[in-house]
């Protein structure tokens, strides 16, 4: 039986290769996330061991090692260094650019030094520093340059028993370094000091009664020749109950395992998205197999005719199902860590700051679970075909072999089952949407997406039932077109399970990247319209934010960021003192009412500004119990008194005037603030930087909010996670294309006659390539329409569950991506009927004649 | 040998033959395993006549029907249908002649599953961008008995049913010549005499002109005339046969060719 399987397999060997690629993509996709995910691993550990460079061990301990720990591991015999591990953070500015940066000691000795110098020296004095070279270059000082730290310090004789004030000191830059090892890559690199500075510091921050510095760990060094272990023990034995003295990379390990709980979480994700894909692939291999089964018909019953029995027929079939899958497994497993060896090669290129293994780990895990999981899907795939192939009668060896006649659709049990699910999962759906609207988002979304889920899969084991007749709906609406037209839909539905089977595969894809672009679009609409209230204008720049100066921004400095790139506008706020009739007394700005609306977000929001309107956020209103319309009066310095009506709606916590208004209540008001529009064009994480270059020789203390920098930023953010899904989902689509293209070389197969007699009547090999394109179009284009629209659906479901503690939920359909995935779809579906429309194409006519 | 015979008794055959072969040849193979399917075959077929061609397994006569249908390409020679000259034409060309001037009969109908009997019908006037003539379409439909049949699809119809739809279908574009190929070779005999006779009624009646290709004695005694052919050659030529007629035609063609050791093959035929 196996020598007869073995050939069977042989005759099919194209059916099963294209069938195999779906397995191969979806193993490779495991097998890269699981490499990947080790790979995370390794670089965090690397990176946690590069700290402790090429210290011998590391002391550590639960409770933390206090200064005197520290001390005693200094006496064990056969050490001949110890440093503690200690971090500070450092407020660096220079000019009006300024870094909060990670501070490290410099190291006593050598062997505890994970950063590389690269000019200059390590710091040996105290008030000396060396910095990453990128901090360097981003504060624009080189060796021999000053750099401004501040640092809060504990007055214990301020009045009210203490308080912290600000001291500021100059450090001289001595040296740049660099992070070979990427110690501290993740915390953006690390400013080295002293020893002494950095103890320094942390006595003069700490309160009287704060308890002393303790350690997380201390790195030794050993003197020459010692024994390892001896000292390993000596060390423990010196320390705190419970302590451990381990090498670098072990404590690393130890480390990493405590953090890379979210790594894993990660990997899972992942692993999540390798399930669709294997999903789809597994339909693929299920349709495949189907056909194998029907085009073996005569085999089988001939079999049956002289003496197999049905699990004979069966097990043939699992057998078939066992090879192909293990096979593919292994290509898939190739593939995945070709693919991510390339990747890390690519990644080392790139130079990412982090320092990335050269080559992969290829662990037991890497290799066996993929095996598994492939093998697994793919004899899973094949039970309904092992199945069929049982049913076949012997007497149909008999029987000429007719054209394959229309195939019914599903069974009763089947429209129950699937309508079923989707009433409940909907009903499930609707419950969380509710809870999400209402304030329990948690519950709402756990309820959402089960509900979802299982409304899905009603959707796809009920689309036996409805989607052929969606395809028939098309195909009449493009029968309009021509014959051609009329002949790709009937012969789309003459076999309506595997139609649906091949669309179907296709709609899982589609309609993820769907939900998730549809969510993501209205999660952007929603937080736009928060950002929008949280910051009115894209920069602002000015003097009296947090209670500086006020003095006035001179001439120069508007200039200046008038003319800085992609600053389209700029628009001037005077700051006037008023007393408000309470006596309060507060400050306003005055900006002119055209200008305004020019350059803030929502110009709605300030529509009411005028003269003689005061207009001030409906918060602010609110805590100072002024009513909307109500009348004021202010209060100028001088005595000067304006009457006012105040509205809310304003923009930010301002208390906004006309400037005129401003000017009048208080002839000294200057310029202290400017309104800065960017470019719609403009980059924010450039723009922003180059105002504050711009405005670097300004005397005058001058502070620039990049809010544009802000929402750029989450706007990334969004716009990175969402490619990343979509990218992850892509691969479920390109198997169903792959499907896509295999239903319509076994239609072509199928069909080898028929297409002959088409050509016999008269289809040009144009038509016959034209219909097969129409054919795969409509297969990939309704299952993209449809996935396109349960897509969006669920997308919709998901925002309105989840975004709805951030406020006001916005619905939006990304137009462009669902434009991109219905036009790859129907190329997709295009390019997939290339081969098997060349194959029919080459069909003699003469083929309709044979007999068989 | 030229053995095309005109009968005087013909209903005045209206200009030149509906199809020709010269010189026609067909070989497989080169040098020493060269097989001639065809050795130069020369043969008219008349406008408005029913020709059967006839011979034995091997003898070439399906080669000869491809050929002058322009679905395979020759070796050398010539094929013409009406003033064309079939040898020679590019694929388009063929398919353009085939939707508009020939009509093909399969031994299998190779009716599609999936359209009615009349979508069925009237499909290669359709893949041509034409429009149905009704009254055609009527003519047809009666003259083959199709009328309660129209609706249904193939799997419904019986096996005579589906191959007058399929004779329906090769007339419909009015061609000037239907090739049929066995079209009683999945029939019974009952059914199979049913299609002969709606393939005679078509030519009497509708004026059309078949060539049909068969090995069935009785089938070719419906035609006008049957051409014999053995060995890529044209062996014989019977007008107005019987089954009786045609038989011994056969029978000459075995002693003829094989003198002796195929007396024993006739007898057992």
């Amino acid at each position: 039986m196996l020598r007869l399987t073995l050939a069977q397999m042989r005759r099919s060997i194209g059916r099963l290769v294209a069938a195999g690629v779906a397995i191969v993509i979806g193993t490779a996709f495991v097998t890269a996330t699981l490499i990947a995910g080790d790979v995370m691993t390794r670089t965090t550990n690397d990176s946690i061991a590069a700290q402790f460079a090429s210290a011998d061990l590391v002391v550590s301990a639960p409770a933390d090692l206090t200064a005197d720990d520290v001390d005693a591991l200094r006496s064990v015999p056969g050490v001949d260094a110890v440093d503690a591990v200690q971090f500070t953070y450092l407020d660096l500015s220079h000019g009006s650019k300024r870094v909060f940066q990670l501070g490290v000691p410099a190291p006593s000795d050598p062997r505890f030094q994970a950063l590389e110098v690269v000019e200059g020296s390590m710091p040996t004095a105290t008030g000396q520093v060396a910095l990453p070279e990128a901090v360097a270059e981003r504060l624009g000082v080189g060796i021999g340059d000053a750099v401004t730290s501040s640092r809060n310090v504990w007055d214990g004789s301020a009045p009210d028993g203490g308080a912290y004030e600000e001291v500021r000191d100059e450090l001289s830059v001595v040296g740049t370094t660099a992070d070979p090892y990427g110690a501290y890559a993740q915390m953006g690199g690390a400013v080295v000091v002293t020893a002494e500075d950095v103890a320094a510091w942390e006595a003069a921050q700490s309160m009287p009664d704060e308890p002393a510095r303790t350690y997380s760990a201390a790195m030794v060094g050993l003197a020459p020749g010692t024994d390892l272990e001896t000292v390993r023990a000596a060390l423990v034995a010196a320390s705190p109950d419970e302590a451990k003295a381990v090498t670098p990379d072990e404590h690393a390990q130890e480390q990493a395992r405590k953090m890379t709980g979210d790594q894993d979480v990660f990997t899972y994700v992942i692993l999540g998205f390798a399930a669709v894909a294997l999903l789809v692939a597994a339909l693929v291999i299920t349709n495949t197999f189907q056909v194998l089964v029907a085009q073996r018909t005569r085999t089988l019953a001939l079999l049956r005719a002289v003496g197999a029995n049905r699990s004979q027929l069966a097990r043939s079939v699992l057998t078939e199902a066992t090879i192909l899958g293990v096979v593919s497994s292994v290509g898939g497993i190739l593939l995945g860590a070709l693919l991510t060896q390339v990747a890390l090669l690519v990644a080392r290129g790139a130079d990412l700051g982090v320092p990335i293994p050269a080559t992969i780990a290829v662990t037991p895990v890497v290799v066996l679970v993929p095996l598994l999981v492939g093998t697994v899907v793919t004899v899973v795939a094949s039970f309904a075909p092992a199945r069929a192939a049982t049913r076949v009668a012997p007497l149909e060896a008999l029987r000429p072999a007719d054209a394959p006649s229309l195939a019914r659709g599903g069974g009763r049990a089947r429209l129950v089952v699937a309508s079923l699910l989707t009433v409940a999962g909907l009903a499930v759906l609707g419950g969380g949407i509710w809870l999400g609207t209402t304030g329990n988002p948690e519950i709402g979304l756990l309820a959402g997406v089960a509900g979802g889920a299982l409304s899905f899969v009603g959707v796809l084991v009920g689309a036996v039932f409805w989607l052929p007749g969606v395809v028939s709906l098309v195909g009449r609406l493009l029968a309009g077109t021509g014959s051609t037209a009329r002949l790709a839909t009937a012969n789309t539905l003459r076999n309506p399970r595997r139609t649906t089977a091949t669309s179907t595969a296709l709609l899982i894809g589609v309609t993820l990247v769907a939900m998730m672009s549809t969510g993501a679009a209205s999660a952007r609409t929603s937080l736009d319209t928060a950002l929008d209230e949280q910051y009115p204008v894209d920069v602002l720049v000015a003097t009296d934010l947090y209670g500086s100066s006020g003095e006035a921004v001179p001439g120069e400095a508007v200039r200046a960021v008038s003319g800085s790139e992609g600053v389209a506008r700029v628009v001037e706020l005077v700051a006037a003192e008023a007393t408000l009739p309470d006596g309060t007394q507060l400050t306003v700005h005055g900006v002119d009412p055209e200008q305004a609306r020019e350059v803030v977000r929502t110009p709605e929001s300030l529509a009411p500004l005028a003269e003689g309107t005061l207009m001030l956020s409906e918060q602010e209103a609110e805590s100072w119990g002024i009513a909307d319309g109500e009348r004021l009066e202010l209060t100028g310095p001088d005595g000067a008194t304006l009457d006012v009506v105040a509205r809310t709606g304003a923009v930010g916590w301002s208390w906004l005037l006309a400037t005129d208004d401003a000017r009048a209540l208080d002839p000294g008001a200057v310029t202290s603030r400017l309104w800065v529009g960017l470019d719609e064009s403009a980059d924010p994480t450039q723009a922003v930087p180059a105002i504050q270059d711009a405005i670097v020789d300004v005397d005058v203390p001058v502070e620039v909010a990049g809010a544009a920098v802000e929402r750029a930023l989450m706007e990334s953010v969004i716009d990175t996670i969402l490619g990343v899904i979509v990218g992850l989902l892509a691969v479920a689509v390109v198997i169903a294309l792959i499907g896509v293209a295999n239903t319509l070389s076994l239609s072509v197969i199928e069909r080898r006659r028929e297409s002959a007699t088409l050509r016999a009547i008269g289809l040009s090999r144009a038509q016959l390539r034209w219909m097969l394109a129409i054919e795969g179009m409509l297969i990939a284009g309704v299952g993209a329409v449809l996935g396109i629209a349960l897509g969006v659906l669920y997308g919709w479901a998901g925002a309105a569950t989840a975004l709805s503690i951030m406020g006001d939920v916005s619905l939006a359909v990304p137009w462009r991506d669902v434009a991109l995935v219905l036009v790859v779809a129907l190329v997709a579906g295009l390019v997939a009927s290339v081969v098997p429309g060349r194959t029919a194409a080459r069909t003699s006519p003469v083929a309709a004649l044979a007999v068989d | 040998m030229d053995t095309t015979v005109y009968r005087p008794t013909d209903p005045a055959p209206a200009g030149p033959p509906a199809v020709r072969a010269r010189s026609l040849r067909k070989t497989y193979g080169k040098g020493e395993a060269a097989v001639h399917a065809l050795d130069g075959v020369d043969v008219d077929f008349e406008r408005g006549h029913f020709t059967a061609i006839m011979g034995p397994s091997g003898s070439g006569k399906s080669t000869l029907m491809h050929l002058l249908a322009g679905l395979d390409t020759a070796t050398s020679g010539h094929a013409f249908i009406g003033d064309t000259e079939v040898t020679g034409l590019n694929d388009n060309a063929l398919t353009q002649l085939r939707r508009d001037r020939v009509g093909f009969v399969f031994q299998s109908f190779n009716l599609l599953p999936m359209f009615t009997a009349e979508q069925n019908i009237t499909l290669p006037v359709e893949l041509a961008g034409g429009k149905v003539d009704r009254a055609w379409l009527d003519t047809l439909v009666r003259t083959l008995g199709l009328e309660a049949r129209l609706a249904h699809r193939p799997s419904e119809l019986s096996g005579g049913q589906q191959q007058r739809v399929a004779i329906a279908r090769a007339l419909i574009a009015g061609p000037e010549v239907v090739f049929a190929d066995e079209p009683t070779g999945n029939l019974d005999s009952r059914s199979g005499a049913e299609v002969l006779s709606f393939l005679r009624r078509s030519v009497r009646e509708l004026g059309r002109t078949i060539i049909m290709v068969t090995h069935d004695p009785t089938a070719a005694a419906y035609a006008d005339r049957v051409v014999l052919i053995a060995d890529g050659r044209i062996a014989g030529d019977i007008t107005d046969p019987t089954p009786e007629s045609v038989l011994a035609g056969l029978d000459a063609l075995r002693t003829l060719e094989a003198p002796g050791a195929d007396v024993p093959q006739a007898v057992r035929a």
